[in-house]
């Protein structure tokens, strides 16, 4: 194999990451720098996408094209900046508030669509940047700022919304597990079409140190003989209460939305492309 | 008032499956094949679809710049449709009336005087097309041939136009409407006695184009080299987004639905952060939900077109009626400081312009344009002067792009370099060594995030910089009337073609008065306003807005009582343009108490 031509360093940017010490987004970064080393993507024919949370901070990290949008907006952003260049590879990050909070909306959408961009969410249960409120991915009974007497609300359950949505790669992984996380990031960026991972993020700062050992007791691998393909499969695996499952859990291979626009381009062109100025013509009774 | 021989305004009220529509569109072909000025209006309820729906059709062997105040003709296919329609269809003395013979409303319910129901013929139309044609589908073809033939109104150009409108559609079809054509125009050699004194004169003269003002938006954008559009559907913009979506394909743009408007501007402020040149177009429902997303293009100083085709409000408010209360919002409408440049279309020729001129101003300058099209001309018909387009008055041959680095500015690139007219050069992925990060986050000359107060001041001074530049560029004031005139009237948008058919009438009158008609709106262009007070005593302010939101805009900047310069205001709420009648009693109103 030729020597890698990009490195690490490349894709550092001079900006120092000030999040808590602990943070699971650190894990998520470090990850998501060791699948571009490893995919070897230019750093100037990528752009990293995101709305508002301290997760969405991340963008301003890396050295590449970078969009610290506004809260809930990540997936519209990314979807515009993906259309207008599609050979430009397309990473949107995030947090749980931001993206099934204000954002829920643009979610099926963009997976419909399968607008070939990569969604990555960095779930912490919890608003961090705001200083511990209640997130829609927040345990019931939880207590938080904005839940003194417990948390009443059915937290959402990420990958099961999005393998409903038909998106068509649906991920989890855990960011106390970097080997994992590279190769299904990896996977993500590589897949086509609209590709989503959860990463399991602690907060320590607002969630307390003991999320991180919680959720390692609880993740597991897919079992081996796991098809990510068998639509019923995944909602099995989405709603296992016992364990949390970390790999690829949803996959389907669909047309992109960017082919699509391409081809009904060229059917368009054939019904004539003339000087702008003769389509005047159109106008003349 | 006197009938004028070589203008006539016709209204047609129905309900939806009457045609009405239709029958104002093959109408206005023919007068332009005919080359006749048109101006066509159509006025639905609030359903959009289905329910009733009118149409307003001026022709004129001399340029219209309105629907003219009152219906030199009237027909109606059904009253009960007509009663919604009567504050905007208002009637001329001589008015001539047809209306369907079957129509079983009771007569002493119909809500016109006696004396202007002198000419009225009650016409078959439903029998004419059924028997001709085997459809009551074609009365409006049958009534077209009845008032053709009664007014001496286009008649070989309306064969040629009703062949183009149904020429796509089986061969049958257009016989069967020819039928209905002719059925309409025997009616009235065998069974019309005319009694009115209403005939058009005119002389056919060399074709002329016709454009809906949505049309000319979305033109003048494809001329300016739009290259993606992403909107979500609101009367009445819509029609923007779908000629769009038929002819920017074609080009390599990109047209996307989106599901809302937040993704809409979100979407668009993406394109444009990937170097492309993207609008979006919307009503005043969209521009609230948009708000957010503009100030954005604002702080990441990124082009962005947005155009607001006013409606009626607040909330959902009069979604098919104009109004011009969205003036604020377009200058103020984000929070923070948040500069954005605001230009208003006065006319469908303007909608062209406008659009031109917004992506030229919003690439040069990057940031974000918005353009105050409304209901009115968003949704009127009106001829063209196809070589007006062809020449471009302005001059923009060319709409260049945003500028980007030189090799050597990338080797220590400051994406948002403070320079003195607050232009700063910009990259877009794909481009090598260019890598920054746009934000929404106030940031420093790099993008790096930043709170520092001495870069959040330097920053907002690099972004209000570019008005400067712009208020040197430009100077686009419209000043109709005599510069002496002592009565002065600014208005602005659609209330233009009223404000200079009232401002011609009163001086040809012997009633001195001038008006000026700003285009670009914000940044303020303090000169033409200063210009036009020199000689003024009093100004009207003429605006379709109850809270007159214009002239309070205005009266911050310009100081008139320094001029000895009294204001007067005279504005009403949205759903019915101002009529040149009203224009013209303020006119007179306000002229008369020069010596009170």
């Amino acid at each position: 194999m030729d020597e890698a031509k990009y490195s690490l360093k490349d894709y550092k940017s001079d900006l120092k990451p000030i999040w808590c010490p602990g943070c699971g987004d650190y894990g998520v970064l470090n990850a998501l720098m060791q699948a571009l080393v490893k995919l070897q993507i230019p750093p100037h024919k990528m752009a990293l996408v995101s709305g508002i949370g301290c997760s969405s901070r991340l963008p301003g990290y890396v050295n590449t094209y970078g969009f610290n949008g506004i809260h809930g907006r990540v997936i519209p952003l990314a979807t515009g900046v993906k259309l207008s260049n599609p050979d430009i590879k397309v990473i949107a990050v995030g947090g749980d508030g931001d993206g099934f909070s204000i954002g829920a909306g643009h979610i099926p959408h963009a997976a419909r669509k399968n607008i070939d961009i990569t969604y990555i969410v960095m779930n912490n249960n919890i608003y961090g940047l705001t200083k511990g409120q209640a997130s829609p991915t927040t345990p019931v009974g939880e207590q938080t700022k904005t839940t003194f007497y417990g948390n009443m609300d059915e937290p959402i359950n990420p990958v099961r919304m999005m393998i409903a949505y038909k998106a068509s790669f649906v991920a989890r992984v855990f960011s106390g597990d970097p080997k994992n996380t590279i190769d299904v990031i990896s996977r993500a960026i590589q897949h086509r079409g609209f590709s989503f991972v959860e990463v399991l993020s602690p907060c320590p700062t607002f969630r307390g140190m003991e999320q991180f050992k919680l959720i390692r007791e609880k993740v597991r691998p897919l079992p081996e003989d796991y098809q990510p393909t068998d639509e019923v499969r995944a909602f099995e695996i989405a709603n296992d209460n016992d364990f949390i499952r970390l790999g690829v859990i949803y996959r389907q291979d669909r047309p992109i939305y960017t082919d699509i626009m391409r081809k009904m381009q060229q059917v368009s062109e054939k019904m004539g492309k003339p000087e702008i100025l003769d389509l005047l013509k159109q106008f003349e009774p | 008032m006197a009938r004028n021989n070589n203008n006539i305004v016709i209204g047609i009220a129905g309900s939806g499956g009457d045609g009405v529509i239709s029958a104002g569109e093959i109408l206005v072909n023919a007068a332009s094949s005919d080359g006749l000025f048109v101006f066509m209006l159509k006025s639905y309820g609030a359903q959009i679809r289905g329910g009733e729906s009118s149409v307003r059709v001026r022709m004129s062997s001399e340029p219209v710049a309105t629907q003219g105040d009152k219906l030199d003709i009237l027909v109606v296919f059904s009253w009960k449709d007509f009663l919604k329609f009567q504050s905007e269809m208002l009637l001329e003395d001589h008015v001539v009336i047809l209306s369907d013979l079957e129509d079983s409303f009771p007569e002493e319910n119909i809500p016109i005087p006696a004396d202007k129901l002198k000419n009225w013929y009650k016409v078959p139309f439903n029998q004419l097309a059924t028997d001709a044609a085997g459809t009551s589908l074609a009365k409006n073809i049958a009534m077209l041939g009845v008032i053709s033939e009664l007014f001496n109104l286009p008649k070989t150009a309306l064969e040629k136009s009703i062949k183009k409108k149904f020429g796509g559609k089986r061969k049958d079809i257009v016989e069967m409407n020819l039928n209905a054509l002719k059925a309409g125009r025997d009616y009235v050699k065998k069974d019309i006695e005319k009694k009115d004194s209403v005939l058009f004169e005119y002389t056919p003269g060399e074709p002329r184009i016709v454009m809906e003002g949505n049309e000319a938006t979305a033109f003048g954008a494809l001329y300016a080299g739009v290259e993606f559009y992403a909107g979500y559907p609101i009367t009445p913009s819509t029609e923007i987004m779908h000629w769009l979506s038929v002819y920017l394909p074609r080009y390599n743009g990109v047209v996307i639905q989106m599901e809302d408007e937040l993704a809409s501007i979100n979407a668009v402020v993406g394109a444009s952060f990937a170097g492309r040149k993207a609008m979006t177009a919307t009503s005043g429902p969209g521009i609230s939900l948009m708000s957010e997303g503009i100030g954005l293009a604002g702080m990441a100083e990124l082009p962005i077109v947005v155009i607001n085709v006013q409606r009626g409000g607040p909330s959902t408010g009069l979604p098919t009626k104009t109004e011009q209360a969205d003036l604020m919002q377009a200058i103020w409408g984000s929070h923070g400081d948040a500069p954005r440049v605001v230009i208003a279309p006065s006319d469908v020729e303007d909608c062209f312009d406008c659009t031109v001129l917004a992506f030229y101003i919003a690439e040069k300058y990057q940031l974000p344009v918005i353009v105050l099209s409304d209901a009115f001309i968003g949704h009127r018909k009106e001829s063209i002067n196809p070589n007006r387009i062809r020449d471009l008055k302005y001059g923009f041959k060319k709409i260049n792009r945003r500028i980007t680095p030189t090799e050597k500015e990338l080797e220590d690139y400051h994406r948002f370099k403070v320079t003195k007219n607050g232009i700063s050069p910009v990259t877009w992925p794909g481009m090598e060594n260019g890598m920054y990060q746009a934000a929404g986050i106030e940031h420093d000359e790099k993008g790096f995030p930043s709170s520092d107060v001495s870069v959040h001041a330097g920053m907002t001074k690099k972004r209000w910089e570019k008005f400067r530049e712009i208020k040197r560029e430009f100077s686009f004031e419209r000043f109709y009337g005599p510069d002496d005139a002592e009565l002065g009237i600014i208005a602005w948008g659609s209330t233009k073609g009223a404000v200079k058919e009232a401002v011609a009438r009163a001086n040809a009158n012997g009633i001195k008065v001038q008006a000026i008609i700003p285009q670009i709106l914000y940044p303020f262009l303090i000169q033409p306003f200063h210009d036009f007070l020199v000689n003024k005593k009093r100004v009207i302010f003429v605006e379709m807005a109850y809270a007159g939101a214009f002239r309070r805009y205005l009266r911050g900047f310009v100081r008139f009582g320094d001029f000895g310069v009294e204001t007067v205001s005279y504005r009403q709420t949205g759903g019915i343009p101002f009529t040149v009648g009203q224009i013209y009693d303020k006119i007179v109103e306000e002229y008369e108490k020069k010596d009170a």
